[in-house]
């Protein structure tokens, strides 16, 4: 689960990257940034973030 | 008397230079010329300066003063361009040094914040971990952090050039050149061991301290001082280095503009990025792991407040980091001489006024939701002020200062409530919200308030022209800043993640059980902070306010 995050984490800033050579129009490559980001913030957020709660100290 | 002579010198230079004009005073015969009207300057005697000495400092300051290469010869025009350039570096490496030296006084204030804000049976451990990040990051910065950010930077106009941090590692890939870290510089040796060299890695590595610093405060009470040795050499010697070469050592980065066409690539002026989310991002990545501390939270996931034992403590450390403040912004003009450096002025009020604004926005929220002005959020939202202005301080005017630390106090105590409630990530300072989250906020305000008045010599990452934002026409810019935070959350906080993972697995992040329950400063430190206080372990009560907002209590 945590590679998975991390993967999640490096494929959101890989998209981010490659919106460079997607487009050259930049309302375009904002768009692209944002997805970016977002899915990154998911991988902490959601993944990591996610995997460490289920075993989380006051669980147990 | 002593303008006396200085307009007298004054004249005599303006005479000169219209008898015989710009575009021929290059000539090596008129310079001759102008040479002899120099050594007729009259200059006070140092017969009288011997005899009388001078109370009224009219007759130090002159012609006198000025080195001359041949004394036989007198005050030449070389003589006087040599003094005027030393004096231009002199101004620009006393203005970088002080500045230094300011920021890092800073660590006296990230000390006693983050002391205060934890319980006494900590203290000593937290203290020692602020005090440590000074030596430890130094260490690592000297040996490697400081070639692998800066290895590359030449030239820096301001310092004299820095010639000899040449070397820059480029990958060519998708047809785009992509300067990934510094060559030259490693343990400041060889040609590195060069006065304008030091200035600049002086005045950095204080910046590599504060970055380090951040992640003590998110992981306090709970974090083994074993792995904090190792976490911090880690951060100094590799992951804060690499993203500062990016942004500020001619990285990829900076250079989206040139390559691009986004603006004027990553614009972080004083390190929002750079410092302040590098650090709260690598705490968030810790402090996840670690994980929260124990009585944090019940077992149906509430949060209870573990307030700090000293808000005294907190206040006047946030006093503190204001004042460093000073240093930190102002400073990174790397010069008070040449270059648009004069925008010094404008760079300090904005620093003031987003600290301003975010207290004071972080003070009314918390008043208006929690019914009290709570202190050590009010302290949080100045800090976070600051931490968002960093970046945009010397691109924006007064107005969007003032905004930009509005919102920061906002999203400061928004931050810390998510972080805490949603997320459940123990942040016991608030660090992860202050430095974090603010200093994203602070990257992606350039690419919205930059206003296109700024003007360090006329260029900025290689772009012609002044860094813009997206509400003053360029929305170029703030492109690169989305690229930049993507670069934060993604490769930072991966970077972070993965190495600290590998600390974890060697020598464990976290202290036992009884260890944390006791406090950590006999176990781990062999001392006690306070041996004469009665210290009451495992309490979690109290009337003073922690940085949990007060109604997680319930």
């Amino acid at each position: 689960m945590r590679l998975l995050g991390l993967a999640c984490i490096l494929g959101g800033w890989a998209i981010a990257v490659a919106g460079l050579f997607m487009t050259t129009a930049t309302t375009g490559r904002i768009f692209i940034a944002c997805a970016g980001i977002a899915v990154t913030l998911y991988g902490i957020l959601g993944m990591l973030n996610g995997y460490y709660l289920e075993r989380a100290i006051w669980k147990k | 008397m002593k303008r006396g002579w200085g307009v007298t010198l004054l004249l005599t230079v303006l005479g000169c230079l219209a008898m015989f004009g710009p575009s021929t005073l290059g000539q090596a015969g008129e310079i001759q010329a102008t040479d002899t009207v120099l050594s007729g300057v009259p200059t006070p005697k140092t017969e009288d300066i011997a005899a009388k000495g001078d109370p009224g400092a009219e007759l130090y300051g002159t012609a006198n003063d000025i080195t001359l290469a041949d004394s036989k010869k007198g005050l030449t025009v070389a003589d006087l361009a040599n003094q005027v350039g030393q004096n231009k570096i002199a101004i620009n490496f006393v203005w970088t040094l002080v500045c230094g030296f300011l920021v890092m006084f800073m660590q006296a204030g990230f000390a006693i914040v983050e002391t205060g804000l934890i319980r006494a049976k900590n203290a000593n451990h937290t203290m020692m971990m602020n005090f440590m990040v000074y030596g430890l990051g130094l260490f690592a910065y000297w040996v490697c952090g400081f070639a692998i950010q800066m290895g590359g930077s030449a030239p820096i106009a301001n310092l004299g050039g820095v010639y000899p941090l040449n070397q820059e590692f480029v990958l060519n890939l998708f047809g785009k050149p992509w300067p990934l870290f510094g060559m030259k510089g490693f343990f400041l040796s060889g040609a590195t061991y060069d006065i304008g060299v030091l200035v600049l890695f002086l005045f950095q590595m204080v910046f590599m301290d504060t970055t380090t610093t951040i992640v003590t405060g998110s992981c306090a009470e709970r974090w083994k001082y074993s792995a904090f040795c190792i976490s911090t050499i880690l951060l100094g010697a590799l992951i804060y280095p690499l993203f500062g070469n990016w942004a500020w050592g001619c990285g990829w980065l900076s250079q989206l503009g040139v390559n691009f066409g986004l603006g004027h690539g990553y614009a972080d002026f004083a390190g929002s990025g750079v410092v302040h989310a590098v650090g709260g991002l690598t705490g968030l990545a810790v402090a996840m792991q670690i994980g929260p501390r124990i009585g944090k939270y019940n077992r149906d996931g509430s949060p209870n407040v573990i307030p700090g034992h000293d808000l005294s403590y907190v206040l006047l450390g946030c006093f503190i980091l204001a004042f460093g403040w000073f240093g930190f912004n102002p400073g990174s003009t790397l010069g008070a001489s040449g270059n648009g450096c004069l925008r010094i002025g404008s760079i300090a009020v904005n620093t003031m006024l987003a600290g301003c604004t975010g207290s004071f926005a972080a003070l009314l929220y918390m008043w208006i939701r929690y019914g009290k002005p709570d202190a050590s959020m009010a302290g949080n939202g100045l800090l976070a002020g600051l931490v968002a202005i960093t970046a945009p301080s010397g691109f924006v005017n007064t107005l969007s200062a003032a905004i930009i630390g509005w919102v920061a106090g906002i999203l400061v105590c928004l931050g810390v409530e998510f972080f805490d409630r949603v997320a459940k990530v123990d942040d016991p300072v608030g660090a992860i919200s202050v430095h974090g989250l603010n200093g994203l906020w602070g990257v992606l305000s350039v690419g919205l308030f930059a206003d296109g008045r700024s003007n360090y010599g006329g260029s900025w990452n290689g772009v012609p022209g002044s860094v813009t934002g997206l509400f003053y026409g360029d929305a170029g810019q703030l492109a690169a800043q989305l690229i930049g935070i993507a670069t934060l959350v993604g490769i930072v906080f991966s970077l972070s993640f993965v190495g600290n993972w590998i600390v974890d697995i060697i020598v464990g992040q976290r202290v036992g059980a009884k260890v944390e329950l006791a406090g950590l400063d006999i176990p781990e430190m062999g001392a006690l902070c306070y041996p004469d206080f009665q210290l009451k372990a495992g309490d979690f009560g109290g009337a003073s306010a922690g940085v949990a907002v007060p109604s997680l209590a319930k």
